[in-house]
């Protein structure tokens, strides 16, 4: 039972570090309808950006969050200008495009900070755990879930209490109308793929301390996330959410009750059965198209 | 419709003569330089297979590698059962399987190894296909439920240790015998055999896409809905195109693994599945020839280019895609084709050239 306990509690920290990357991803595809493939690498970007920080300015963890939310979603923003903007009227050929811009992303920094794996340290304030009978809980992964669940309030209020995010809203569900009304698509589509990368940056950050940052860390990150996004449903941040929860808990969950790589497969072929009579996932917006 | 036929004939021929006599010539019959191109030769033929299911029908399959790697480990199998003789494979023994497993023991004989290297992978890829397309399942998704069946399937692959060999896959493999004959893959008659396989490949992805069948294909590409209320069965034909795809796939995997004389889990990779993908965009998804010179041309300069610049090869790939992507989108094959058009006619104003459509909504995957 302690067992399941702690690995439940691992699976909870696990699903938090998801729902951030997962939210970027399912913001730009709900918006844009880009599959961002480079969104892992955004994570990486996020992740080496904090151990720069930490090795050349000496911030924390923590202190380095808000510069590495504006460094990465500045990253976004020029490849959102530079390359995604001429492929809105091609969504095939944006998974190619964002594959490519990757694969750049992730040579350039193992030619320019190189291929071994970085360490981070944890912030000091956060080193304890808490433990409730056999239930052991580090402070930074209660501080990590706390602090998604922060983002998805303030993504949520961005979403639908600010000009920004009724805008949004108007440019999802018809971008011509939208533009009739005098609302410049281009400039919302940009700002949002800029705050979706900065989200990746902040998981990026947020992992640190719990991972080694080397340059493929993304790969395996965006898979997930990925699948979240479609399970969860599009356009639905509370559907991302729910199934940022459900996909880090049953991968968890599974690791122990059979092991760690059937478990995987089960969860794959999970995904695989709910796109096919779910394919608008499980949480599905009720969104007009 | 015609003489889009006989260009492609011509381009065949061309092609044919490169390949057969112009490449052995050009590297004076070295064993070694012959090993390397037949590889390329290999890796073309998964690449016009992607291009007849993603090319013609529009079904971006990113788990391509799957079905490449069942091919590659079906002759791996028979090869690794030959070099053991009357023993267990070695890694067999160091995973304490006592006894042959089932599966294996079919693999001893050639005849049931080649059909089951090319009737394996199209069984399940057709398996996929009848899944997902009676569901309507198109678009995006076709490529998420193929990105996650190949990643299961890895990881699949991986654990079952005693049985493929896990994580260092199958090696120490022995020399095939075909028809009496010790395959000697740095000779020039192995390089002959990957060729002709290609060869026929391409005369038969060319004859598919230009029957009634590939027009059909096309059609469903261009706008499924309409094709259904054509009256045609959509998911019947998506799912024959992609079960060819898979098994020529499966057949290219055969052929990689005899060239490199080993069988590993990174050739079901997701960035090996992605890398096909590269090539048959780069050559021109529209065409399986060009598709086929895209594999070859990318992988040519992968192997040329890495010597040159070690570190940065993977940067250059990078770049070079994305500019494909963005101002090349229908790849080599798109450019030769306008070039074509522009030489034949009169160049056409912007306006006419673009087909009529409505710009207020631009239509998107749902």
């Amino acid at each position: 039972m302690d067992v399941v306990l702690n690995q439940a509690f691992a699976g909870l920290s696990m699903a938090s570090i998801l729902l951030i990357i997962a939210l970027g991803l399912a913001i730009i595809y709900g918006t844009m309808g880009v599959i961002n493939l480079a969104h892992g690498e955004f994570v990486m970007l996020g992740a080496y950006t904090t151990w720069a920080l930490q090795n050349h300015a000496g911030l924390g963890v923590v202190t380095a969050l808000p510069l590495v939310f504006v460094a990465v979603a500045a990253v976004g923003w020029i490849i959102e200008k530079v390359i995604v903007q001429r492929l809105y009227t091609r969504p095939l050929d944006t998974i190619l495009a964002t594959w490519g811009i990757g694969i750049i992303l992730q040579q350039a920094v193992r030619l320019g900070v190189g291929a071994e794996s970085r360490f981070v340290r944890g912030p000091q304030w956060l080193s304890g755990n808490i433990e409730i009978g056999a239930l052991v809980m580090s402070n930074y992964r209660i501080f990590v879930i706390s602090f998604s669940l922060a983002i998805l309030v303030v993504t949520w209020l961005l979403m639908t209490r600010t000009e920004f995010g009724m805008k949004l809203r108007a440019v999802i569900q018809n971008r011509g109308i939208s533009e009739c009304y005098g609302i410049e698509a281009k400039k919302v589509y940009s700002v949002t793929f800029a705050y979706g990368a900065g989200l990746a940056g902040i998981a990026g950050a947020l992992i640190t301390p719990l991972f080694s940052t080397i340059p493929t860390m993304g790969t395996g990150l965006v898979v997930d996330a990925f699948l979240v996004v479609i399970v969860g449903g599009l356009g639905s941040l509370m559907g991302t959410a729910a199934a940022a929860l459900l996909i880090g808990e049953v991968t968890a969950i599974f690791s122990i009750v059979i092991n760690d790589t059937l478990g995987r497969i089960a969860v794959l072929a999970g995904i695989i059965l709910l796109i096919r009579f779910r394919p608008r996932g499980l949480f599905p917006s009720d969104i007009r198209r | 419709m015609q003489s889009r036929l006989l260009y492609d004939i011509i381009g065949l021929a061309l092609f044919a003569g490169v390949i057969l006599f112009g490449v052995p010539a050009l590297f004076g019959y070295d064993g070694f330089e012959l090993n390397t191109f037949s590889r390329y030769l290999s890796l073309a033929i998964v690449s016009m297979a992607l291009a007849l299911s993603w090319g013609t029908a529009g079904l971006l399959n990113l788990g391509q590698a799957a079905t490449f790697g069942m091919g590659s480990y079906a002759m791996a199998m028979h090869l690794k059962l030959k070099a053991s003789g009357d023993n267990l494979p070695d890694f067999m023994s160091w995973n304490n399987v006592e006894a042959l497993p089932l599966i294996w023991a079919p693999f001893h004989s050639l005849t049931f190894t080649l059909l089951a290297g090319l009737l394996i992978p199209a069984a399940v890829g057709g398996l996929i296909a009848i899944f997902m397309f009676r569901a309507r399942i198109a678009g995006v998704f076709v490529a998420v439920i193929t990105l996650a069946f190949l990643v299961a399937f890895q990881l699949v692959v991986i654990e079952q240790q005693g049985l493929t060999g896990g994580q260092n896959g199958l090696t120490g493999l022995a020399p095939l015998v075909l028809f009496g004959w010790s395959v000697d893959i740095y000779s020039l008659s192995f390089y002959y055999l990957v060729g002709a396989c290609l060869m026929i490949a391409l005369v038969f992805g060319l004859y598919l896409t230009h029957s009634k069948f590939g027009l059909i294909l096309r059609a469903i590409r261009e706008d499924s809905e309409r094709t259904r209320y054509f009256g045609y069965n959509v998911a019947n034909y998506q799912t024959i195109i992609f079960s060819i795809s898979a098994g020529l796939a499966g057949w290219a995997g055969m052929l990689y693994a005899l060239v490199l004389e080993f069988a590993s889990p990174t050739y079901m990779s997701v960035s090996f599945s992605l890398a096909i993908v590269i090539w048959c965009a780069v050559g021109g998804r529209e065409s399986v020839l060009a598709a086929a010179v895209g594999a070859i041309l990318v992988n040519l300069a992968e192997g040329r280019l890495s010597d040159v610049f070690v570190e940065g090869w993977h940067l250059l790939l990078g770049v070079l895609f994305l500019m494909v992507v963005m101002f090349m989108p229908r790849g080599i094959y798109g450019v030769i084709v306008d070039a074509g058009r522009a030489m034949r006619r009169k160049p056409v104003s912007k306006k006419e050239a673009q087909p009529f459509e409505t710009s207020l909504n631009p239509k998107r995957e749902s």
